[in-house]
């Protein structure tokens, strides 16, 4: 790009535009998400059976406890690494940002969501639900059991990083959220958010209360009322839809598929 | 920024770029909204939707409506309300479909072992067809909420008949009388499920025995009316557009 940039600098060059949907990305991330969780979920069936049967054994502590360690130092750095990437690059002059470039970045921001939700559908739903199975399977000795290794501390914090990660190029990139703080967006990421600190409440209750498995057990209800949040992707959609009109909407109303 | 500058070229990309953010946004409520709405279902009503030993008369055709048309109303009041799209409730109850059908069969099935035919999920899409059916033609949440939801209570019982009737075959185990729903639970053992936990019908002297299941889907469907109205309320409160200058 460097020699377009240079005949742009010298004035005899077009605008060369990025492609406003960035497939590969979005692809990308969607197969790696995918692929990842699968393997999750064989290496589960596998080393569960073998090594995650009896927390006290040695192997427990090689296969699983290594693991939960793993991912916490590696989220946690991925996430901070993410978020000071996206900080760092942050359009410093956003007042000024071309509307054909702006429209890019809602389509970006789309992208960021259809992530996002393949995120949640790993986390809140595939992994979440299959603990019910692995709770009927082991009468657990432990709080970090292969199902919570994998369902809390691996797939919770990973759609959180999503969610942290859409919200921030949304406020780094886009006009409308850097003017001020949707709270309709910040309901859409720290809802979910709140669904991982609130296992400490539910570890709690269950270290000290009650060990079979009644899925709809009060203890579980925090659970549930912070996944209400998520419905909060309502109004930001709502917040993005008037000025993806104003930079579309006048062509599309002259376009054969409106008049249709 | 100009108002007024506009980010394409012609007519026909605007409208390329229009439907391809409609597939991009619809893939995204999708499954969003699937993961939401399947923890709610899962943490309120899900022991009664993994097990066929708990799919009995009273308290299954209660609960499981009236937990489920949470989303349902929300989700209409989002998308019937400022989109005209008539289909709120069969998307995100396909969204749950799709979520609990992949557990059953990856994780209760192939991971750890419990036959489908012990661990299908509750048929959930004609109540919600009929939700939306109701919206689309009468146009009002009031009337989708009174004769949908109703509708909704009722039809749960009707519409699981067919795949539950089976199990309730009786049987003679070891001089007992059971159904082949409670054998099934006796039979693949659940470690951390034990029998008592069991939320089920058990009978009590203030009750007539024929009546259990018209009467619990009637109750559901007055409560799935006002749980309707309630979450309707809560899907337009989610709908608004909120923004601070600081937090």
């Amino acid at each position: 790009m460097a020699a377009t940039s240079r005949a742009i600098a010298r004035g005899h060059a077009q605008v060369v535009d990025e492609p406003l949907f960035a497939w590969s990305g979005m692809w990308l991330a969607a197969a790696g998400f995918f692929v990842f969780y699968i393997g999750v979920r064989w290496y589960e069936g596998v080393y569960g059976w073998k090594y995650g049967l009896d927390s006290f054994a040695p192997e427990f502590e090689t296969y699983w406890m290594n693991l939960l360690y793993a991912e916490l130092v590696i989220e946690f750095g991925s996430l901070a690494a993410l978020l000071t990437y996206l900080w760092k690059t942050r359009d410093r002059d956003i007042d000024r940002v071309a509307p054909r470039e702006e429209l890019r970045r809602y389509c970006t921001l789309y992208m960021w969501w259809v992530i996002y939700g393949i995120g949640l559908f790993w986390g809140a739903s595939f992994f979440t639900e299959q603990d019910g199975a692995w709770h009927q399977t082991v009468i657990r000795d432990t709080d970090f059991t292969p199902s919570h290794i994998i369902e809390f501390y691996m797939s919770y914090p990973i759609y959180v990083m999503v969610g942290l990660g859409s919200f921030a190029y949304a406020k780094t990139r886009i006009p409308y959220f850097a003017k001020s703080w949707s709270v309709s967006y910040l309901m859409l990421t720290m809802g979910p958010f709140m669904i991982f600190p609130n296992v400490g409440l539910n570890e709690w209750g269950h270290t000290f209360w009650f060990m079979e498995e009644l899925f709809v057990a009060p203890l579980h209800w925090g659970f549930v009322f912070f996944a209400w949040f998520i419905l909060a992707m309502f109004g930001v959609f709502m917040q993005v839809q008037p000025r993806i009109r104003e930079l579309i909407g006048r062509e599309f109303q002259q376009s054969a598929d409106y008049a249709r | 920024m100009n108002a007024f500058a506009s980010a394409v070229r012609t007519p026909e990309e605007a409208a390329k770029i229009s439907r391809t953010l409609d597939f991009l946004a619809l893939g995204a409520f999708f499954f969003i909204f699937l993961a939401s709405y399947h923890v709610h279902f899962m943490l309120l009503a899900g022991d009664w939707d993994f097990w066929i030993d708990w799919k009995d008369r009273r308290y299954w055709v209660t609960v499981m409506p009236i937990v489920s048309i949470c989303y349902p109303a929300a989700m209409q009041a989002f998308l019937w309300e400022k989109f005209r799209l008539p289909f709120g409730a069969t998307l995100v109850t396909l969204g749950l479909l799709f979520g609990t059908w992949a557990n059953r069969y990856f994780n209760f099935h192939l991971f750890t072992y419990f036959p489908v035919a012990f661990v299908f999920p509750t048929v959930l899409l004609p109540l919600a067809l009929i939700l939306d059916a109701t919206m689309q033609v009468f146009k009002s949440y009031a009337v989708t909420a009174i004769v949908g939801g109703m509708f909704y209570g009722l039809l749960l019982y009707p519409a699981n008949w067919p795949l539950i009737a089976q199990m309730h075959v009786p049987v003679e185990y070891n001089g007992n009388v059971m159904s082949l729903a409670d054998v099934m639970g006796f039979h693949y053992v659940r470690t951390g499920n034990p029998e008592y936990i069991r939320m089920v019908e058990k009978g009590t002297l203030r009750s007539f025995g024929k009546d259990v299941v018209p009467v619990s889907a009637f109750f559901s469907g007055f409560v799935c009316i006002v749980t309707y109205f309630t979450w309707y309320f809560v899907g337009r409160w989610f709908t608004r557009s909120y923004n601070t200058d600081a937090i």
